[in-house]
């Protein structure tokens, strides 16, 4: 087993984004040739307990934003506690990666693609834009009362 | 001719309208339950890290404060800060389980649900861990009665914690993922408990973080006052899974 106080160190160590693979589109065109290209954006972490020991042999389940309830991928972290995950960009959110060891293990969120909002069923707006939609509702209902209001007199 | 609708009574009935629209549909519920769990250690008991066969006959711990919160960006319980949320359940009562309750194979034990909660990822938990006001713990928020054994010795012991503590936790970590509550379904949480970050675990080395960090059970064979063995802001004995919390006690 393994060791009291596991905090993520500093939430998982590291997370290195790499852009793995990018092609270029090319157009070639004495054979009618259809070449498309693909942009992979790897994720790996490193996990390890407070002391600075990596979590070897963790498991890992990572959990799309789109199904937090079930696992999009699982595997098991290196010797050194390292885990590469190539995500789904077609599904942008919070990635939620959970790793365990023994009794013990955390969680880290990762944002991918534009849309980092949590998959939770519920919507969610900043203060301030909610603050401005009320502001728009407000004036909008005053708005419309004084132009019945106005066409009344006339 | 006097005006029938004044345009502030306009003004604000169309605002309830369009209020009303856009907040209406947001009353979806589900029921959100509470567990309690001390594990297979309080259940099956276990060997201290100095050898000790522990087995344990009641673990009472009484619970306060419970809450639930949907958190956005999530809770990280290692920055110690209070928990910002977006929606929060919460229960009233004060809870007093016996987490030894069952058999060896028991399951986790309700504490209380909440059969109304908006739906959506409670990913974060917090609770008060304090006195209990009847019973028997009475005046304790940790009650461990049990018998250890080491060597043809046996003690029966019963240790009182009176140290009361807040636990403030991310998400659930485990086998499973919880607190994901859809409409008219059911979600679950839970309060784990390590009884071996106390007692340390005789299957691990000596030199393990959480034998070098746990007292053992030495310190208890002679009714030893447990404020004076144990720090439990150090013992960390509060968890959501296997996912650790932090942790004030005083």
């Amino acid at each position: 087993m393994s060791i009291m106080r596991l905090k993520w160190q500093s939430a998982i160590a590291a997370i290195a984004i790499t852009m793995a693979c990018l092609f270029i589109p090319m157009e070639v065109h004495a054979h009618g040739v259809n070449i498309n290209y693909t942009s992979n954006v790897e994720i790996e972490i490193i996990a390890t307990y407070d002391s600075g020991t990596p979590m070897a042999g963790a498991q890992v389940a990572v959990y799309a934003p789109d199904d937090p309830a079930t696992p999009w991928l699982t595997g098991i972290c290196d010797g050194e506690g390292r885990f590469s995950f190539t995500p789904d960009t077609a599904r942008p959110g919070i990635w939620d990666v959970q790793v365990r060891l023994a009794g013990h293990g955390g969680m880290i969120h990762i944002p991918v693609g534009g849309d980092t909002t949590t998959a939770d069923g519920q919507g969610s707006f900043s203060h301030l834009q909610i603050g401005i939609m009320s502001a728009c509702v407000i004036w909008g209902s005053i708005g419309t009362a004084l132009y019945f209001s106005k066409r009344r007199k006339t | 001719m006097k005006k029938k609708f004044p345009i502030p009574v306009i003004a604000l009935s169309i605002l309830a309208v369009v209020l009303a629209g856009c907040t209406g549909g947001g009353g979806a519920t589900g029921k959100l339950q509470f567990y309690a769990n001390g594990e297979d250690f309080v259940r099956q008991g276990f060997v201290s890290k100095d050898g000790w066969s522990i087995s344990f006959d009641h673990v009472y711990i009484t619970l306060s404060e419970i809450a639930a919160y949907q958190t956005d960006p999530p809770y990280d319980s290692s920055s110690g800060t209070d928990i910002d949320a977006k929606t929060e359940v919460s229960l009233d009562g004060v809870y007093t389980i016996d987490l030894a309750e069952g058999g060896e194979d028991a399951p986790p034990i309700m504490v209380a649900e909440v059969s109304d909660a908006p739906v959506g990822h409670y990913n974060a938990i917090s609770w008060q861990m304090s006195p209990a006001s009847s019973g028997p713990a009475a005046g304790h928020p940790l009650v461990m009665i049990g018998t250890a054994e080491k060597d043809g010795q046996s003690v029966d012991f019963t240790i009182n914690i009176d140290e009361e503590c807040e636990y403030l936790c991310g998400e659930y970590v485990g086998d499973v993922r919880k607190g994901i509550l859809e409409e008219g379904n059911t979600a679950e949480l839970e309060m784990t408990f390590h009884f071996d970050h106390i007692f340390g675990d005789g299957e691990l080395p000596q030199d393990d973080e959480l034998n070098l960090a746990a007292v053992g059970f030495q310190p208890f064979t002679d009714g030893a006052d447990a404020a004076g063995v144990i720090n439990m802001t150090d013992m960390h004995l509060g968890h959501v899974g296997e996912g650790h919390c932090h942790c004030t006690c005083e």
